[in-house]
């Protein structure tokens, strides 16, 4: 489960819900973060997103370390080659080649899109904290899957009502995560599948993200290659390298 | 002869006609001089809600005023541009395209509204370039410069000169962003526009924005704001099927009740004020009427019909009416010209009042209009008439012979 950029966010947590239906769900999941901690990738991927307006396809590389840092630059097409973000820590800044230029996202634009997908930047920030800021239950145990309702603790600042994760059984791989808003009605769907192993780990290569309002628009992420473990350490995802 | 009969019979008691006289000239005077400022106050608000930001009337596709959504442009080669502006109404008229993303400099950056203009034109529609507190107004051949709210230019931390990045999603999905020079700010008092719009060049942002040769809307301004309705109905013939042209009663609804609500403070303010002024007539008129009672049994008595007592004393009202008015309105429009030249500045005692989307500056101002004196005028009339009926009618119902023994 361990692998990169975007879905080291998602798919990390997307697996701690199933450790969290143990009967020491807290301690369960600190181990698994630390676990997870220290450890890296870096992959080659493609996103394709279809809007109501336009359609469009971007190959992007992506370097992660932890669940706390990520960056990603686009390759093509030539016109956004370079532009590229970086997570560190809570914070999301961009880098736009064009006018040489490094953007700090506020907090107030949190929930907008991330390069024109159906993600927005609170995903990749917040995504990945989802055992501090949701508490666990299991609502269904089937031989090929579990069914896990995330709810938020009422301190946590977090713009979903209730997250509902299928795990498929037994790789112990997302299926399908389903995104509630505070009315607790779906508003987003994401499924995973071309479940496959790779470097001793079984996956999901392709991400397909739905909001549900919108039933003509998605952004389809496919991994075309990745690497774990690689040789990065923190320094590695600095401002100086989001611009080079 | 009953004409200078009533005019005579005025001047019996000259003192008694001149006082009643004097509270309807100095009635009707201040009440000429009060809507005025009612008028004044209007203008002013209206001015800075139209002309600050939306124009008078305003001319966008579909449903692009509810949602602002990127994608509902018109193609400005194919709108009848040059006809509009021919048109009787219209003063001035400017193409815009609207853009919301995020505007940034050095650590901070803020979401932004942006507004694509061609500076001369918006410049013929709104102040906004007129308002600045720092700077210039964007040249007409500006391709990269910007103009923004004082608020947001505090905040993002940037004066003449520097430098801001603007990033957004293009139509085309693609990341859009350019940099822009500030090169004024202004200041409209107006916290929505302070705190977050920017003036760019409309080819800046068609470029930015991918959107070439499109526009959002056309906003117009007219000779007289308040007859915005009908010129828009004027103007909706020449326009492309889908093509809509509302006015700021549509775009500032609140505004619009707000001018309504002016309207009835008037009526409640006039009728107040001329319930005093009728009792005072009417007064007057009784009093004299009871005065003559022995003079009208004598007319009476040598042939002079009910008929004709009535119209006497009906005309001494009316004349009365007449001369009140006359001299009133002209006092009214003394006291409005004192008043619009000058008018009193308030600002050292009170800030700018936003209210209804509109910006009240802190100036009490008469402004003139033909209803502000046509108005009281007609209901002073009125009243002094109404007071005069009862009078006339019970001279009119006098018994000659019962009269007469009155003393």
């Amino acid at each position: 489960m361990r692998h990169s950029a975007i879905f080291s966010f998602l798919l990390v947590l997307l697996l701690l819900p199933t450790w969290a239906t143990a009967a020491d769900l807290r301690g369960l999941i600190r181990k698994v973060e630390q676990q997870y901690m220290g450890l890296s990738s870096k992959a080659v991927m493609t996103m394709s997103v279809r809007a109501e307006h336009w359609e469009r396809s971007l190959t992007m590389e992506s370097w992660s370390l932890g669940r706390d840092h990520f960056l990603v630059r686009i390759l093509a097409p030539a016109k956004e080659a370079g532009v590229a973000t970086l997570k560190a820590e809570r914070n999301v800044w961009n880098y736009l080649p064009k006018v040489d230029r490094v953007i700090k996202v506020p907090p107030s634009m949190m929930g907008g899109a991330w390069m024109g997908s159906h993600i927005t930047n609170d995903d990749l920030v917040k995504a990945n904290h989802i055992d501090e800021d949701y508490t666990f239950e299991l609502i269904e145990e089937a031989p090929d899957l579990y069914r896990i309702a995330c709810l938020p603790k009422p301190e946590a600042a977090v713009v979903w009502g209730k997250v509902v994760y299928e795990i498929v059984r037994p790789q112990e791989v997302p299926g399908r995560v389903t995104y509630f808003d505070e009315k607790m009605a779906p508003v987003r769907e994401i499924v995973f599948d071309e479940v496959t192993r790779i470097d001793g780990r079984t996956l999901p290569l392709r991400m397909t993200v739905q909001p549900l309002d919108k039933p003509g628009e998605k952004t389809i992420i496919h991994y075309d290659s990745i690497d774990f473990d690689i040789n990065i350490n923190t320094a590695f995802f600095s401002l100086r390298n989001l611009k080079s | 002869m009953l004409l200078s009969l009533a005019f005579r019979n005025l001047w019996r008691n000259g003192r008694r006609t001149l006082l009643t006289l004097s509270a309807m000239v100095v009635s009707l005077a201040l009440l000429i001089l009060a809507l005025s400022i009612f008028s004044g106050m209007l203008r002013d608000i209206l001015a800075s809600a139209t002309e600050q930001y939306h124009g008078h009337l305003v001319i966008s596709r579909d449903d692009y005023q509810e949602t602002h959504d990127l994608y509902t442009t018109m193609t400005e080669a194919h709108l009848p541009l040059a006809k509009i502006a021919a048109s009787n109404p219209v003063q001035g008229l400017s193409p815009r395209l609207r853009g919301y993303g995020l505007v940034s400099h050095a650590d901070s950056s803020y979401p932004a509204e942006l507004l694509g203009i061609r500076p001369d034109a918006e410049s013929g529609v709104t102040s906004l370039q007129r308002q600045l507190i720092a700077g210039t107004a964007l040249a007409a051949d500006d391709d990269h410069g910007a103009v923004l709210g004082a608020s947001l230019a505090r905040r993002l931390g940037v004066k003449p000169g520097d430098e801001l990045v603007f990033v957004t999603q293009a139509a085309d999905g693609s990341i859009g962003n350019d940099l822009l020079t500030v090169r004024g700010i202004f200041k409209t008092g107006d916290s929505g526009h302070d705190n977050g719009l920017l003036l760019v060049p409309l080819g800046w942002l068609q470029q930015t924005l991918a959107l070439p040769g499109q526009v959002h809307e056309v906003a117009l301004a007219i000779t007289d704001p308040m007859t915005a309705s009908a010129s828009a109905n004027q103007l909706r013939p020449l326009l492309p099927d889908g093509i809509h042209i509302v006015d700021w009663g549509t775009l500032l609804p609140e505004m619009r009740e707000a001018i309504a609500s002016f309207d009835v403070s008037r009526l409640i303010f006039s009728v107040i004020l001329y319930f005093a002024t009728g009792l005072g007539v009417l007064n007057t008129l009784f009093m004299s009427v009871m005065e003559r009672t022995r003079e009208f049994g004598i007319l009476m008595a040598i042939g002079m019909r009910p008929r004709s007592i009535r119209l006497l004393v009906l005309l001494e009202s009316a004349l009365l009416g007449l001369l009140g008015a006359s001299l009133g309105v002209m006092g009214g429009i003394a006291l409005c010209a004192v008043m619009s030249d000058t008018g009193i500045d308030l600002s050292a005692w009170i800030t700018p009042i936003s209210y209804a989307g509109g910006t009240l500056p802190p100036r009490l101002r008469a402004v003139l209009e033909l209803r502000n004196l046509l108005d009281p005028t007609l209901m002073l009339l009125f009243t002094t008439l109404l007071a005069g009926f009862f009078p006339a009618r019970r001279a009119a119902r006098l018994q000659p012979v019962a009269a007469i023994r009155m003393d």
